[in-house]
């Protein structure tokens, strides 16, 4: 049987250095006296949502879910096993979840470096192939109308919009944004990392405490 | 379910809606809380109004208009936090990311693409022809005058670009996966496959970006109208906002489950623009999506128009090849 702490057999043990970037595992004690036909039926309910199939043998519950649900409580999760274990002082619940969303946001900074990266290449092509400068038309010096009402209520005075080094800039393609979107999946990465690991341990402990 | 028949049509009759103003929730809680959420969209819409209006002409530019716009967002995601319109529409971590990949793709890859195929293009293009002179006379007119007619006119096009995409099987194919989500939140709108995202931001009002207060004061009543389409908060909208204006209630109808439902609220920000043509329903739903609710992944998104295209296709092209010629009746 394989233990589910330590992932397969084999290569597990490498690749537990990589796997806790997309899986969630843990531990529950159960109460005290609780069989695993109690426990898992407490769970039952969580893996009965749609898209969601599984399989129980005596100790060993394995789910799978396909197209699940916004509104399912464990939709980041796409697979898993949960395990009841009998130790000394009492049984255990030992769980490891896998979630796509997770590898997903661990990855989006990369693809959207790779963006950044596209748009700096860009540019860089576009102004080496950039002919001269056009001359510019002389601008006829034309004053913008405005309305009496608005005079009235104080708004400013319109103006031609001025073509200055900020609008200039404007026309390369800027990575900023991509950098910053890379930020923000890094750090939705971590946050995601913590709050679904504690999320998923509470669901579990008020399923099997009855809450 | 019997539905229920608004005009010609039984709206509801393959899932839950809720018809008519009057059955709709109101907020809950104390006075504070009600006060909040009832006044809230005037006074921002306002606020905003008066911003854009004032501004010196160094501060109104496009780069203060998306600041305000994250800023915005920001705060109602917090609203969505504090006064939930169903708790089933609540923002998990997984919803959040997933809606921000597509709000990033906009940012950065759609926006590349436009400047050379898109918008962007066809914008530059008429800019560099442009002459200043024979706009003078909408120039002149009223500032406020000025933006309603670029957001009227916008949102004019999008209307009929949105019905199309209902309407006509090779616009729809791209259209459907937005129709895929299963609940409304600040950042939903950007979800769907990108070349849809790309054909919507191919509305004329783009033309109009050259006269940049109006087309700011224009590009506001978007943000503080159309933005509420997909939102997970209950206001209480005052009459005649929703009257003029697309609300959250508006918008869950057009995403619900019920075929009938979703073929009704076209429009963006004017809602008006529905009641004009009759494809206005007042009302709301929360069960959304497609097949039933079924979650449409980011894969999927992707690459939903080509291949259900494809198998649409090949399906036409056996039938053609298998199928007997029809028996025509002889004169």
């Amino acid at each position: 049987m394989t233990d589910i702490r330590r992932g397969k057999g084999g290569n597990g043990v490498n690749r537990r250095f990589i796997d806790w970037i997309w899986n969630i595992r843990g531990s529950l004690p159960l109460i005290p006296g609780q069989s695993s036909d109690d426990a898992f039926g407490r769970l039952d309910p969580l893996f009965q949502e749609p898209g969601t199939s599984h399989e129980r043998t005596a100790d060993t519950l394995t789910f799978r879910k396909k197209n699940q649900a916004a509104q399912d409580k464990m939709s980041v999760f796409d697979a898993g096993v949960l395990q009841i274990q009998k130790s000394a002082p009492g049984c255990v619940l030992h769980y490891r979840l896998k979630s796509r969303a997770l590898l997903f946001c661990f990855l989006a900074p990369l693809l959207f470096l790779g963006f950044a990266q596209a748009a700096v290449t860009i540019g860089e092509l576009e102004k080496a192939s950039a002919p001269a400068a056009e001359e510019k038309k002389p601008e006829k010096n034309m004053e913008l109308p405005q309305h009496p009402i608005d005079k009235f209520l104080g708004a400013p005075t319109p103006e031609k919009p001025k073509k200055d080094k900020d609008a200039e800039d404007k026309d390369k393609p800027s990575p900023t944004a991509a950098y910053v979107f890379a930020g923000l999946f890094a750090i939705l990465y971590v946050a995601g990392r913590i709050l679904e690991d504690r999320l998923v341990k509470s669901l579990f402990r008020k399923r099997l405490l009855g809450v | 379910m019997n539905g229920v028949r608004v005009g010609k049509r039984v709206i509801g009759a393959q899932s839950p809606v809720t018809i008519g103003w009057e059955n709709i929730p109101r907020v809950q809680g104390g006075p504070l809380k009600q006060f909040v959420f009832t006044w809230f969209q005037p006074t921002m819409l306002l606020a905003l109004i008066a911003f854009w209006y004032y501004a010196p002409n160094d501060v109104a530019k496009a780069s203060t208009a998306i600041g305000i716009g994250i800023g915005f967002k920001v705060l109602l995601l917090a609203l969505e936090w504090v006064n939930p319109r169903h708790e089933s529409w609540r923002l998990t971590w997984k919803e959040l990311v997933t809606d921000l990949f597509y709000v990033g793709l906009g940012y950065t890859l759609l926006s590349m693409v436009e400047r050379y195929i898109g918008s962007d293009a066809v914008i530059e293009a008429v800019q560099h022809n442009f002459d200043w002179d024979k706009f003078a006379w909408f120039m002149g007119l009223p500032l406020l005058v000025q933006a309603f007619l670029i957001s009227f006119i916008f949102d004019f096009g999008q209307y009929w670009m949105h019905r199309g995409m209902h309407n006509w099987y090779p616009l729809w194919l791209t259209h459907a996966p937005h129709h895929y989500i299963t609940q409304l939140n600040i950042n939903k709108g950007a979800v769907g496959n990108p070349v849809e995202l790309f054909l919507i931001g191919l509305g004329i009002g783009g033309f109009f970006d050259f006269l940049p207060r109006a087309a700011l004061l224009a590009g506001t009543l978007g943000l503080a109208v159309g933005t509420y389409q997909h939102i997970n908060v209950r206001f209480n909208s005052p009459r005649w906002w929703r009257f003029l204006f697309n609300t959250t209630e508006h918008h869950s109808m057009h995403h619900s489950q019920d075929y009938e439902a979703s073929r009704s609220n076209y429009a963006s920000t004017w809602i008006v623009i529905d009641r004009m043509f009759g494809t206005c329903v007042d009302g709301e739903a929360e069960l959304l999506g497609m097949e039933g609710g079924r979650k449409m992944s980011i894969s999927e998104t992707m690459t939903f128009p080509f291949t259900e295209g494809w198998k649409t296709i090949r399906a036409k092209l056996r039938r053609d090849r298998f199928e007997e010629p029809a028996v025509l009746p002889a004169e």
